[in-house]
């Protein structure tokens, strides 16, 4: 009860004596938000976009085969299907329908998709919650779509998909095969790829083979493949964010070095006057801690919003040079929030702990000194 | 109350600036009475007070308090000593600025772990002792040095210690508020508090009711007599 009740008046003398320090504090917890907040971006941003992948890629299909013509991606006929469905080892095909609608009022592209496991109802859209956003439009209301041959066809909205991946739902409109080849004139005959499971995955590039063998204008791309672009591209932009991830680490040590070496001579005094008038060495470490504590936790969490807000409100907007040519693989960029307790605590370990650890250092060997110093200042 | 057997100081043992403020100082400081160390500047007398008041090791020698050896505590000890034994008035008083007086005389109650309201109640009370319960939320730097005065000697007497030390209380004050600070000690003593005080200021060992002076020269003592 006593300890409690004295590391209270402890901590209720170190707020008065922040409070009293108000400039050097106040500069003090900005310049340590700041780091925070560049630390907590670059971690946030890192670990959403590989969440992103993640669940990008774990329904991606083990192999994707398109028909190629003249080199570019070309339409796939139906009779296709039925002769990779022959090939020794595969275990299921499936057409594909899916495609990009490009809205001129809004000036984005839409991915149009005709779900493979879900039956929509002729008349009827499922949208991605990015586009419900956009477009403010909700559940109910109603969506006029351009076709190919410029009739304007209209779909009641029935749910908006609320999503864990902005990337894979955000964009997206969910209608019936056949209002997908009204609106884009696909004849019944073809389909827009294809997706396909093998028996087993290790003849996956066997299988590929004899397909690319039976039908020469085809490419089989695997999910090994998928995977590969999308960890080059991980790997790079990683490492630029790894260095200014080091750049803002190596600041903050200079920042927490400088800040215990320079322990003011009013600061000393007061130290002397506790130590003389009965502190002990452990309170006045305690005292420290909790200034260290309270300095760096207000900090901490104040950068942590921030980082939070720049990511996932507003786009990362820092990293805008980093970020470019993502536009490549997603039309549309806004990370959804992803922030797991391991990122919170490597945080913490990397930044409230050695400030901390920088303010009790200073004041320990302060307050080891023999208190009758004070008594000749 | 507190005895020195043979207390030696050096300073900068063993390098060429050594300097030996303290030699072979034995004194016996009485309880419950008033004893002033008298001697010119550089004579030792802060040095001695420091090494009364567990604020300092001497080199050589011992220092009893009740009739226990203190020399050789571990310094968490000397802290609670100084906490629960000793109130201390500095030769500038050493108030914390940027508080306010209240909490100043809080202060050294605060390791002590009594709850904030029970302090608060009696850094008021001593407060008013001191005719100063307006100024209880004035900022240190905003008291003149009567106000200040008295507050540091609140402060000394916030954990209603046995013992008050003093190192030149008067070295900033005029006379009138010399004569008030000597006043202020005197009701201590009826009290039944143990006083030291080192001055060379006519003032306080000239008072009436000083009971001892040990005068001081050199880091020795040149008269330890109690006074006529
Ligand atoms: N930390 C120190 N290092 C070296 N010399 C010191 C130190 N502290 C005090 N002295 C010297 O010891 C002598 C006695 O000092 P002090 O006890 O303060 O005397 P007084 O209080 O009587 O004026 C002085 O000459 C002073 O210079
Ligand atoms: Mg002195």
């Amino acid at each position: 009860m006593k300890q409690i009740e004295a590391q209270r008046n402890i901590l209720d003398f170190t707020l008065s004596s922040l409070f009293r320090r108000k400039g050097k504090n106040t500069a003090l917890v900005l310049v340590y938000t700041l780091i925070v907040f560049l630390l907590a971006s670059v971690m946030f941003f890192t670990h959403a976009i590989r969440n992103e992948a993640a669940l990008t890629l774990k329904d991606a299909p083990e192999m994707v085969v398109q028909k190629l013509m003249a080199g570019r991606q070309d339409l796939m006929p139906l009779e296709y299907l039925e002769k990779i469905r022959a090939v020794r080892g595969v275990s299921s095909v499936k057409g594909r329908l899916w495609g990009y609608y490009f809205d001129p009022y809004f000036g984005v592209n839409y991915t149009l998709m005709v779900p493979g496991n879900e039956q929509i109802k002729p008349g009827t859209i499922v949208t991605g919650e990015g586009i419900s956003k956009n477009r403010a439009v909700e559940q109910g209301d109603f969506q006029a779509f351009r076709a190919y041959n410029n009739n304007t066809l209209l779909f009641q909205i029935t749910r908006v998909l609320s999503s864990e991946s902005a990337l894979l739902t955000s964009d997206l409109i969910l209608m019936s095969e056949q209002d997908f080849r009204s609106i884009f004139g696909m004849p019944r005959t073809h389909v827009t790829d294809i997706v396909l499971t093998v028996k087993n995955p290790r003849e996956l590039g066997t299988i590929a083979n004899k397909i690319v063998q039976l039908l020469p204008d085809t490419r089989p791309i695997m999910r090994d493949e998928i995977l590969r672009t999308y960890d080059s591209v991980f790997n790079w932009r990683g490492g630029l964010l790894i260095v200014i991830l080091s750049v803002s680490v190596f600041c903050f040590v200079i920042f927490a070095w400088d800040k215990a070496s320079g322990l003011g001579a009013e600061e000393r005094r007061e130290i002397g006057i506790l130590k003389a008038i009965g502190w002990e060495t452990s309170d006045i470490i305690l005292m420290k801690f909790w200034e260290g504590v309270v300095v760096s936790l207000s900090a901490f969490l104040l950068g942590i919003l921030l980082a939070y807000a720049h990511i996932f409100f507003f786009s990362s907007l820092l990293f805008g040079p980093v970020m470019k040519g993502w536009s490549v693989l997603y039309p549309e960029f806004r990370l959804v929030p992803f922030i797991d307790a391991y990122q919170i605590s490597t945080l913490f370990f990397l930044t409230v702990l050695p400030y901390t650890v920088a303010t009790i250092i200073p004041s320990w060997r302060a307050a080891t000194i023999d208190p009758d110093l004070i008594m000749r200042s | 109350m507190i005895k020195s057997l043979e207390v030696g100081k050096v300073f900068n043992m063993n390098r060429p600036n050594q300097f030996i403020a303290l030699n072979g100082i034995s004194v016996e400081i009485p309880a419950q009475r008033l004893t002033v160390l008298k001697g010119p500047s550089g004579s030792g007398k802060t040095t001695l007070l420091s090494i009364l008041g567990c604020m300092a090791r001497p080199t050589s020698g011992r220092v009893m308090l009740k009739e226990e050896e203190i020399t050789s505590l571990p310094e968490r000890f000397l802290a609670e000593i100084r906490r629960q034994t000793y109130g201390f008035i500095f030769q500038q008083f050493n108030l914390i600025r940027g508080i306010t007086a209240i909490e100043n005389i809080m202060l050294p109650a605060y390791p002590t772990g009594e709850k904030r309201t029970v302090l608060k109640k009696r850094a008021a009370g001593l407060l008013e002792i001191f005719g100063l319960e307006n100024k209880a939320e004035a900022s240190i730097e905003w008291l003149s040095g009567g106000e200040t005065q008295r507050v540091a000697i609140a402060r000394a007497l916030m954990n209603d210690p046995a013992i008050i030390i003093a190192d030149e209380p008067t070295a900033h004050l005029d006379t009138k508020l010399s004569q008030e600070f000597m006043d202020i000690m005197q009701k201590l003593k009826a009290e039944g508090r143990t006083l030291i005080i080192a001055s060379h200021d006519p003032v306080v060992y000239g008072s009436a009711f000083v009971d001892k002076v040990i005068e001081m020269r050199d880091g020795a003592i040149t008269d330890s007599g109690a006074k006529a």
